[in-house]
């Protein structure tokens, strides 16, 4: 039940940041807060804010020292995690999308290892965006099937395309991927039929000043400019 | 030792932890190790008073460092600090953990000595820490017996506030309004901004 002016809800913040509610009930404050009044959740949030805060210095009261065991089983947990760094914004379901973009890059980083008979002299430059500390993803449907998702890092100045079952071009064509800053479109590459399916990865070496990936059906092996509307675009700002 | 000393400290505490925070995004693993340093002692005391079980507060500490290593990147210094984010997961964790031993019907033998004070020698053995354990205490004796014994019921045995208002047959708004004087009472004694 979600009153304009929720009375009750105020009363419920001291409960609610202690963790004295159920998961139900849990749920239910957290609907209506957000359908609440904003000075009625800030009110809300103030009071959480301080509850937590101050059983952040009682926890002095009860602090025991953890066995020394602990410190140990712990580090080698983390430093074995395989757990990419993500920014705040990434949400849970992108963070798979991540992960197997890394293992697909990884893996094809691999081959080329294999094919080469000899280590890489340099990290590739997939490997360095996945590193880098500003490591981002966007991620976006393709209105004609399948999802393309790009982990870029503006540090790198380069970035990482991954598609999923995309539908590839109708013959004679080719999808083109193209950066747009300021100045207007340049090509990114082209992705034939054979590329497409049912993934594919491609690097964009130079992100420059660019804000958007956007992609175009172009005829034969691509365009010098977009000769179609744009039918999808990431934002990479 | 006043409460200013307290006080004064905090921000301190907090800008450090903080920047350990943001290396721990960045996979640091000696930045981790410090601030797991920094923390070990609030973190494992709090799930230790609340599971009251040894192993299941290892497991439990342990559950709670592995969140922090992997969503470091998600604490937003705007909604509160280190600490609190740090002692609201472990909390979080501590409870759902005794809720569920308790659905599976484990609670009764494992818990049956509740309010069981811990041994001082295992009390932490940073002079910080002593100084704020003692404000602490002073603040929760400042407190009435029924808002002290509603803190306890919540926070430490996990309890909703609907059960503790059943535990002491007391209605809804009594129990609600007890445990915000509480924390109101304890917020003005430890100058908690």
């Amino acid at each position: 039940m979600t009153e304009p002016n929720d009375p009750d809800l105020t009363a419920l913040a001291t409960p609610y940041a202690l963790n004295a509610v159920t998961e139900a009930e849990r749920a239910d404050i957290e609907r209506r807060v957000a359908a609440a009044p904003s000075e009625v959740a800030q009110a809300f949030a103030d009071e959480v804010r301080a509850v937590r805060e101050t059983m952040a210095v009682v926890s002095a009261a009860t602090a025991v020292e953890p066995p020394d065991q602990l410190r140990d089983r712990l580090l080698t947990e983390v430093n074995n995690d395989p757990v990419r760094v993500l920014r705040p914004r990434i949400k849970r379901w992108q963070t798979a999308v991540l992960a197997a973009a890394a293992a697909l890059v990884i893996g094809l980083g691999a081959l080329g290892v294999g094919l080469a008979l000899r280590p890489a002299p340099t990290p590739s430059t997939a490997e360095q965006v996945f590193a880098a500390p500003d490591v981002r993803t966007v991620s976006g449907e393709i209105p004609t099937g399948g999802t393309a998702t790009v982990v870029f890092s503006r540090d790198e100045n380069a970035g990482v395309l991954v598609m999923n079952n995309v539908a590839p071009p109708q013959p004679g064509t080719v999808y083109q991927m193209w950066l747009v800053d300021d100045e207007g479109p340049r090509s990114a590459g082209t992705m034939d039929a054979k590329a497409v399916a049912p993934s594919t990865t491609a690097v964009l070496p130079d992100l420059g000043d660019s804000q958007t990936l956007a992609f175009t059906v172009e005829p034969g092996a691509g365009s010098a400019e977009p000769t179609t509307p744009i039918f999808a675009k990431l934002s990479l700002v | 030792m006043t409460i200013l000393t307290l006080v004064a400290r905090l921000p301190l505490v907090t800008t450090e932890l903080d920047a350990l925070l943001r290396q721990v995004a960045r996979r640091d693993v000696d930045a981790f190790a410090t601030f797991y340093d920094r923390t070990r002692a609030r973190v494992f005391g709090m799930v230790t008073r609340v599971l009251r079980d040894p192993g299941y507060s290892e497991e439990t500490t342990q559950e709670v460092y592995l969140q922090v290593w992997r969503t470091a990147a998600s604490y937003d210094p705007s909604a509160g600090s280190p600490l609190a984010w740090l002692l609201t997961l472990a909390h979080r964790r501590a409870v759902d953990r005794v809720r569920s031993e308790q659905a599976a019907g484990q609670r009764e033998s494992r818990y049956g000595a509740a309010n069981v004070d811990l041994p001082s020698d295992q009390v932490a053995d940073s002079v910080i820490l002593r100084d704020e354990r003692r404000q602490v205490a002073d603040c929760l004796d400042s407190l009435t017996d029924a808002q002290r014994e509603c803190i306890q019921l919540a926070y430490y045995d996990g309890l909703t506030y609907v059960q503790v208002s059943e535990r002491l047959s007391a209605n809804l708004a009594t129990i609600k309004s007890r445990m915000r004087d509480a924390i109101r009472g304890l917020r003005r004694c430890l100058g908690v901004a």
